[in-house]
């Protein structure tokens, strides 16, 4: 009986098959084996600098990263050498990879995204101490590149939701939810994820004293519709980057600047979803301040008027109230007293 | 023989229910969002169906109030143009017995007097009811009406407007509310000589003891009117 020969055979190769497929899958990254020594748990070295650094490389975290179809030296260029050297350049994110961007056969590179960034109100002014050049985000800092193991659906659908917003009807929103789809780690955020990491700085005055900028941003954000609507759920909204863009952050006064006041009437009406044919009056509209005497005297006399007009006509109807009620009680008091 | 006395025609009435059930309504579709952090309004939110949901509401709701406002705008002129009541005639605006009323109202409060004010179709706590509703809806309706269309209103409207409706929307709607249920419920539902509810916005009558005791001076004005027309 022959077939019951092959069976047993057929289902062998079968498992062989998709055991090896896996393994591909896992070894793709690493083409270099690095982490035949960075796979173990207890690789690191101990210095009077460092103190404890682990060298480990968990092999799930990096098969789930944005970077896993990036071979290590793609990056890690400095080290070429066994036993690695000691000091080694660290990792700059500017430099091309062997990954070739969708639709184009050049190298990919971040180098793009980090020339916005050395010009913006984020990158390095020559005018501050080391100091104050440290306490601003680079591009780890908000590009943390965290070994996920396995992404929320939630957090994927929220990721996703944020993409097609833009891309819907552009025939881009299915390339979009494929991209994001496999990898959805950190490489579009949901918009109250954006708010709450620029917020990891910007809500922080002590931090932000050292720059000379708006201390109530965040709080003015908050306390407009865009950051009520947005903790409500509705993440259609604009968070931070939607009017401050992503990498090119620059101050109001700079030209260039997406909020500068000749630009944020387009920076308004720039995407479909948001204020199209925003007006420049519309656009004037201080969405980040806290109404002062100086800032916004308007707004700040009119919130003082719905403070004293409440408080006032309060006042008189809850003391009409509680005489009335008083004159209740006491005729019940003086009737018992009469009998 | 006792009768009973009509207050509210049902049109007044049909007014009135337009007006409270699209209030409630806002008020549960407004307040989740002046209040983000707020527990008992993420549970209302999420009970009404999450944001998307109720921004819709509330604009359909605000519709059928403005509607409400506007149809009782029309009634008032209608009826002034067809009456022409004179001044004593039209008893919400306000007029020096209130200011009468109110002092007696204080010395019966403080046990100065026993004798409680007269009142005639309508005390000064009723007028102030209407009046407050009525400024009430020109603030929130007009605040209400530019943030639905912020990008159109800017067109032939400075931007601080726009800011100053924001405010405005959200804080009025604070005293709006408070009014409610503080001033507006103590006099209908809460004031112990009232428990647990007024009925004449249901009913629309009163009996003769109930016009005895809230509005002497209109049952004596429609008694003396009934003597004359006999």
């Amino acid at each position: 009986m022959p077939a019951t020969i092959y069976r047993p055979s057929i289902f062998l190769v079968l498992v062989l098959f998709l055991l090896t497929a896996i393994s591909v899958t896992a070894q793709q990254a690493d083409a270099e084996n690095c982490n035949l020594c960075h796979g173990l748990t207890l690789l690191g070295i101990s210095t009077t600098a460092d103190g404890l650094r682990s060298f480990e490389v968990t092999s799930d975290g990096y098969n789930h990263s944005t970077h896993r179809n990036v071979i290590c030296r793609d990056c890690h260029t400095d080290i070429n050498v066994f036993p690695h050297p000691e000091d080694v350049a660290s990792v700059e994110c500017y430099k091309a990879c062997h990954i070739t961007k969708p639709f184009a056969l050049t190298g990919y590179s971040h180098a793009e995204q980090f020339d916005a960034h050395a010009i913006s109100a984020h990158g390095f002014n020559p005018e501050y101490s080391d100091e104050k050049n440290e306490a601003k985000p680079d591009c780890k800092y908000c590009h943390s590149n965290t070994f996920r193991n396995v992404i929320k659906d939630e957090a994927l659908e929220k990721s996703t939701e944020h993409c097609v917003r833009c891309h819907e009807g552009e025939g881009l929103a299915g390339v979009i939810l494929h991209v994001s789809s496999h990898s959805g780690h950190r490489t579009a955020e949901a918009s109250i994820d954006v708010v709450e990491l620029c917020s990891s700085c910007h809500a922080d005055q002590g931090h932000m004293k050292q720059f000379d900028v708006n201390l109530t941003q965040v709080e003015g954000y908050e306390r407009h519709f865009h950051g009520k609507a947005l903790k409500r759920g509705m993440n259609e909204v604009a968070n931070c980057m939607d009017c401050h863009r992503n990498h090119l952050n620059l101050p109001a006064d700079d030209p260039n600047s997406s909020i500068h006041p000749n630009n944020i009437q387009q920076t308004c009406s720039s995407n479909s979803y948001c204020h199209t044919d925003a007006t420049a009056k519309f656009a004037v509209a201080a969405i980040h301040s806290e109404p002062t005497t100086q800032n916004n005297p308007i707004i700040f006399y009119v919130e003082w008027g719905f403070i004293i007009l409440t408080a006032g006509t309060m006042a008189l109807l809850f003391a009409h109230i509680f005489l009335d009620f008083g004159r209740w009680v006491g005729d019940i008091w003086m009737r018992r007293r009469g009998k | 023989m006792s009768q009973d006395y009509t207050r509210f025609s049902l049109n007044q009435r049909l007014q009135h229910i337009f007006m409270f059930v699209p209030f409630i309504i806002l008020v549960l579709t407004g307040f989740p969002i002046k209040f983000p952090e707020s527990e008992f309004w993420s549970f209302v939110l999420a009970a009404a169906g999450g944001i998307e949901n109720t921004r819709l509401v509330h604009r359909i709701a605000a519709a059928v109030m403005i509607l409400d406002f506007a149809f009782h705008i029309i009634y008032v002129f209608y009826n002034l143009i067809k009456n022409r009541p004179s001044l004593a005639d039209m008893h919400l605006i306000p007029n020096k017995r209130d200011g009468q009323n109110i002092i007696q109202n204080m010395k019966y409060f403080l046990f100065l007097s026993d004798e409680r004010p007269r009142f005639h179709k309508f005390s000064y706590i009723e007028k102030f009811d209407y009046w407050a509703v009525f400024w009430g809806m020109f603030i929130m309706a007009g605040s209400g009406v530019i943030l639905w269309f912020p990008v159109l209103f800017s067109k032939f409207l400075p931007g601080i407007v726009i800011q100053i409706a924001y405010v405005a929307h959200s804080d009025e709607a604070m005293l709006a509310l408070l009014a409610i249920i503080i001033w507006h419920f103590y006099n209908v539902h809460f004031n112990p000589r009232i428990w647990p509810a007024n009925k004449v916005w249901f009913k629309g009558t009163l009996t003769e003891e109930e016009m005895e005791h809230e509005h002497p001076l209109e049952l004596e004005e429609i008694k003396a009117r009934e003597e004359a027309s006999k």
